[in-house]
């Protein structure tokens, strides 16, 4: 009990069930001042809930949560939350898209009141945004829903420091970096140091391995609901973290042999609108080609335009889309429905759905991609992130259509739920089909054949997959221009 | 993965192009309603005097003051069929019983708004649709002011006769009327606190709610302001025609969501503008005028009417897409 | 009421119609009609009329220019927008055919005050400042049981179809049956049904009452309800009362068919669409500077057995009796008895 940190909140047994299933059983875990504590699991593990617990918005049904040596989790709420200085960053972005960033910081704080709460909020959010992402760009009366993704993340974060008035003393980022492109998760991530270092509290989850045994000080593993490692950072390896959250870590670096596709006549073959000097990006029959660089640099463009030439030419093509939950899933629907909707001529009996034609479909895939749920008729919005991506993989590969595009579809995805899809995406390559995916992780360039990196809305580099690496592409992503 | 090397950021500039057509968005409404009028005061310049002005926006008064309730029930998502309707009922409760039992009407009124604020909890608490809700309202309105009116008369009280009757200096009371809601809406939704958490129910309701701030008692007090504007819309036209008829505003109902969307609002995403909505409604009702004006034959006036409507909106389509390139 | 005195009125104006008087004085009015609704027969004869009468008179030189305005949705709202436009466009003149009695009385009023003759008609409104000229529609009432009075002097049983419930021309004609179902106690009214001034609704209606009622001997109705009636009984295989028309085309060949056939006989009566025309003299002749009393009642018309041919010729399908109205016929105007607000 008298550690030398000061413990600031502590689940002791805390536990909640929805329905019949248990999302958490017995957590004890504490939270000091001063220390970042990094939170890993996959998809379905319990982190949202368990973060949803300390922000108030769920309401534990067993255990306690003791504040300053009291039990409180009968009272426990948003507000009461608020009132011990502890802030949430969701990783379902929580802004009003119709409001400006200013704005937005306002429903943040209610500090922000009376005469001139305009330009305090804009001067508040301005700092905090030139104090986390120096150079970032907004302007405090930008609209939200004007702003690209990335940005929008990183008023998200922002916003959850500003304090006028209010205490602050705990953050907790669920997912910070997902849709930051690596300067900008850097930038963060120094921040989370800096803010911790004086004295503040962060509860930091992601999937990225490496930025969490770099930032965290103390890393808690979650597997089905309960805490099963907390262990200082140090102690942690990249191995070691994933063997812990149960999904076994294959030495991905296996390097099967190379054997280039790149013969007969390419799938796709389109310049990037901005290209000047007529280099084009290339995809032969069987191929999976990585478009990579930094977010926003022209990759997703390129798919959209490959995209619009394919079905201007009547030709076969699906999306895996990025963005969930703008572009990807019908939320009122049912997963099969998600699943079957790009396959319904497949599924066409006399100009109607054949439903048991649709639920052998849903059926298959849940089988090939691991759904994990109940039944395949649950609402969508049931499912984990994961496993809505999952779905909406299975959406695309459920086409006979011979080209897949991804934009950036693992996007804050577990790490079993990738190795799945990894997988499965080599046995639909070998079968023939081909994919054009633009990733933000490196990592997941290595599945790729053959990688075209951007920059301001060009390829400048053509590498095929024997001659890759790491390096090659931070310097394409990044070099100005050779004279 | 997260290179610590220090790195240039992508696109530090706010593009211009995006603030140039985001002001071209905010200006349409006016430039619409600037280019009608000059086509009007072209066309008649009888019109270009204060009785030229006065006889062609008295009545956009109490559309106006629809626009602005339909408006309020816009900014959450929802819709209300039933507004013309109910700005009928009012009409007739002002025509019958606000002249002999001022308190009694005066009560009726309270009591109605009461009513839509209760709407909209019933909206909220219910997960109902709002459209088929205030479809229904619609007719329960309708057949109300039917058993109040059960054929057309009644009087105005005589105050409210002469309050939108007043004569005012340099311009007709009816655009100081318009200015004045135009202006005090525009600074209780887009300037105060309040109004950015209204708005922000209609962007991400999610996000209000988990932010601790009670939902129900939002779309209840949007609810109930839209029953007050409703009933100043309804006290309004009854004092122009000095008496009612149980479907006198019936077609407030189209014009104030035409209105709305005119005015650069949307049906989602609680995107709306106080100032855009009441110059959308001006825009409609002057539309008519240079219609009439044009001699154009009564049977296509309603057709060039929707034309106007959709030229309007096609060009906000296109600001839209300039906005969304690159 | 002083009646001499008006029809000495009437007379020295009818006297005075000298064309050339008129056009002297009226030669650069403008006169515009502000009609609610077109969409039936009675209402596209009225317009009908206007335009002839006005297009005849532009074309003497009588006034400088007359339009017709009607409003798409039939609203009150709409129509005193409308009227506040004419306003603007500095007519001399607006003629009405009013969505309702009362709710544009504040536009009248505007209009009154910009110094322009408002003359309402059929649709009248109750603003003082305006004139007003319609049919008697009681005395309508009162001359339908007249003629059963004389038809049965044994007595009758006579069913009622009323026109669209909770409007005011309803209520009179209603009330001259009521009225006249006193004058004559061996005319005992069995049944009332509404026909809302359609064919088919008041088919509709007259099938539905009709196994509960007596023998009935004759039908009273307002107008664009007798052929409906008719069928009902014929489609009932009850015997064919007396049922009295509305001077509608479909009406008056059924008539003159069930007469050819075995000797029916009947009865019509109905406002007359150049009601209209009427109202454009009166319009014009107040530019001129005559003197009318507000309050007008305009003739209506009949048809009889002995004048069915003659009205049947020349009517074409879908029409209305009515007769071309010259200024000279302002002289068979009477103010009306009581006013009709």
């Amino acid at each position: 009990m008298a550690a030398a940190t000061c413990t600031l909140l502590e689940f002791q047994g805390t536990g909640k069930t929805f329905g019949a299933v248990r999302a958490l059983e017995g957590v004890s875990l504490a939270f000091h001042a001063g220390e970042c504590l990094g939170l890993i699991g996959h998809n379905g593990a319990g982190k949202s809930t368990l973060m949803q617990v300390l922000a108030g918005t769920l309401a534990p049904d067993q255990g306690a949560m003791l504040v300053g040596g009291q039990d409180l989790r009968h009272r426990y709420n948003v507000r009461l939350a608020r009132e011990h200085g502890i802030r949430c960053v969701f990783q379902e972005l929580s802004l009003c898209p119709n409001l400006s960033v200013a704005e937005n910081t306002r429903l943040m704080c209610a500090g922000l009141a009376g005469w001139g709460w305009r330009a305090r909020a804009r001067r508040a959010i301005a700092e905090q945004l030139q104090a986390i992402f120096p150079g970032h760009g907004i302007h405090p009366d930008d609209i939200v829903a004007d702003l690209p993704i990335g940005q929008r993340q990183m008023v998200e974060i922002a916003r959850a420091f500003v304090c006028e008035g209010e205490p602050l003393q705990l953050v907790i980022l669920d997912e910070p970096t997902s849709s930051l492109d690596a300067g900008v998760a850097a930038q963060l991530l120094r921040f989370v140091r800096r803010f911790v270092e004086g004295g503040g509290s962060i509860v930091l989850i992601s999937h990225i391995l490496g930025e969490m045994l770099s930032t965290c000080d103390r890393i808690a593993v979650m597997r089905d609901g309960k805490v099963v490692q907390v262990r200082p950072a140090a102690d942690f390896t990249h191995t070691s973290l994933v063997e812990c959250m149960g999904h076994a870590a294959k030495a991905a670096e296996e390097h099967r042999t190379f054997v280039s596709r790149r013969h007969g006549t390419p799938v796709v073959d389109t310049c990037p609108a901005r290209q000047g000097d007529g280099q084009c990006v290339r995809a032969y029959p069987g191929e999976i080609v990585g478009l990579a660089g930094l977010a926003g640099h022209g990759q997703s463009q390129l798919l959209l335009q490959v995209l619009r030439q394919r079905v201007r030419g009547r030709q076969g093509v699906a999306l895996v889309a990025g963005d969930r939950q703008s572009d990807g899933v019908f939320p009122l629907w049912s997963i099969a429905q998600n699943i079957s909707v790009a396959s319904l001529a497949q599924l066409r009996r006399g100009g109607l759905i054949d439903p048991g034609a649709e639920r052998a479909l849903a059926n298959e895939w849940q089988a090939r991609m691991g759904i994990r749920t109940p039944s395949m008729d649950q609402p969508i919005v049931a499912l984990s992130g994961g496993n809505q991506q999952k779905a909406l993989f299975a959406r695309a590969l459920a086409t006979p259509h011979p080209l897949i595009l991804m934009d950036d579809p693992m996007r804050g995805v577990d790490v079993g739920t990738k190795r799945d899809v990894y997988a499965t995406l080599a046995a639909e390559a070998a079968k023939g089909r081909t994919f054009l995916w633009y990733t933000t992780e490196l990592e997941e360039l290595q599945y790729c054949d053959h990688v075209y990196v951007f920059r301001d809305g060009q390829a400048v580099l053509d590498v095929p997959r024997s001659e890759l690496t790491e390096a090659l592409i931070l310097r394409g992503s990044f070099q100005e221009h050779s004279a | 993965m997260n290179a610590s090397n220090p790195l240039p950021l992508a696109a530090t500039q706010r593009p211009a192009p995006r603030e140039r057509a985001r002001l071209l968005r905010s200006a349409l409404p006016g430039v619409s309603l600037a280019v009608l009028l000059v086509a009007i005061f072209i066309m008649q310049p009888r019109a270009m005097s204060y009785l030229g002005l006065n006889l062609m926006l008295n009545l956009a008064v109490p559309i106006a003051l629809a626009t602005m309730a339909q408006m309020l029930i816009i900014t959450v998502n929802d819709l209300d069929l039933s507004l013309g309707s109910f700005i009928s009922f009012v009409a007739c409760v002002a025509a019958t019983v606000l002249g002999p039992h001022p308190w009694l009407g005066s009560l009726a009124l309270l009591g109605c708004i009461a009513v839509y604020a209760a709407l909209g909890a019933l909206v909220h608490g219910r997960n109902l649709p709002a459209i088929v809700v205030t479809l229904g309202m619609s007719f329960i309105w309708m057949g109300a002011a039917i058993l109040l009116l059960p054929s057309p008369g009644g009087a105005a009280p005589a105050w409210l006769q002469g309050l939108v009757r007043i004569k005012t200096p340099l311009l007709p009371l009816a655009i100081f009327v318009c200015m004045g809601i135009a202006l005090l809406m525009h600074a209780f939704l887009a300037r105060s606190t309040l109004g950015v958490i209204l708005r922000g129910a209609g962007g991400n309701p999610q996000a209000i709610g988990r932010r601790g701030w009670s939902l129900l008692r939002i779309k209840a007090g949007l609810y109930g302001l839209a029953g007050t504007f409703g009933v100043l819309s309804g006290l309004f036209l009854v004092g122009l025609t000095t008496s009612a008829d149980a479907n006198i505003a019936l077609r407030y109902t189209l014009l104030s969501i035409a209105g709305v969307i005119l005015g650069g609002g949307e049906f989602v995403g609680g995107r709306v503008s106080a100032v855009g909505a009441v110059l959308g409604a001006l825009t409609l009702v002057l539309a008519g005028s240079l219609l009439s004006f044009l001699h154009i034959s009564p049977d296509w006036q309603i057709g060039a009417q929707g034309a106007i409507l959709i030229l309007v909106l096609a060009l906000r389509a296109g600001v839209n897409r300039l906005e969304a390139r690159p | 009421m002083k009646a001499h005195s008006f029809r000495r009125v009437l007379l020295c104006t009818a006297l005075s119609l000298a064309p050339w008087l008129a056009q002297a004085a009226t030669a650069d009015k403008t006169i515009a009609l502000s009609n609610n609704y077109a969409g039936n027969a009675w209402r596209q004869n009225m317009l009908a009329s206007w335009d002839a009468t006005g297009k005849q008179a532009v074309k003497d030189g009588v006034v400088a220019q007359v339009d017709a305005f009607t409003t798409a949705e039939n609203q009150a709202t709409e129509q005193a927008a409308q009227i506040q436009n004419l306003i603007l466009q500095g007519y001399n003149a607006i003629v009405v055919d009013a969505a309702s009695p009362t709710a544009l009385n504040g536009a009248i009023k505007q209009a009154c005050d910009a110094g322009i003759v408002v003359v309402s008609f059929d649709g009248t409104v109750s603003e003082p400042c305006a004139y007003r000229i319609s049919m008697n529609f009681k005395q309508s009432g009162v001359a339908q049981m007249d003629y059963l009075a004389q038809r049965f002097p044994q007595g009758a049983n006579v069913l009622e179809v009323r026109g669209l419930a909770g409007v005011s021309v309803d209520e009179l004609i209603h009330s001259g049956i009521v009225a006249g179902a006193q004058k004559y106690p061996q005319l005992k009214i069995v049944g009332t049904v509404n026909g809302n001034w359609s064919q088919t609704a008041a088919q509709k209606a007259v099938a539905g009452v009709l196994p509960s009622l007596p023998k009935v001997d004759a039908v009273v109705t307002q107008g664009d309800d007798g052929y409906g009636t008719a069928q009902a009984f014929s489609a009932a295989g009850r015997p064919t009362p007396v049922v009295i028309f509305g001077n509608r085309e479909e009406e008056l060949s059924w008539w003159k068919q069930q007469r050819d056939a075995h000797g029916y006989q009947s009865f019509s009566i109905s406002s007359a669409p150049s009601i209209s025309s009427l109202a454009f003299w009166v319009a014009q002749q107040v530019l001129d500077g005559k003197q009318f009393p507000h309050d007008l009642e305009s003739p209506a018309a009949t048809v009889t057995q002995e004048t069915l041919d003659a009205s049947l010729q020349g009517l074409p399908k879908g029409g209305i009796v009515s007769q071309p109205v010259s200024v000279d016929d302002l002289a068979r105007l009477k103010p009306a008895a009581t006013a009709a607000n």
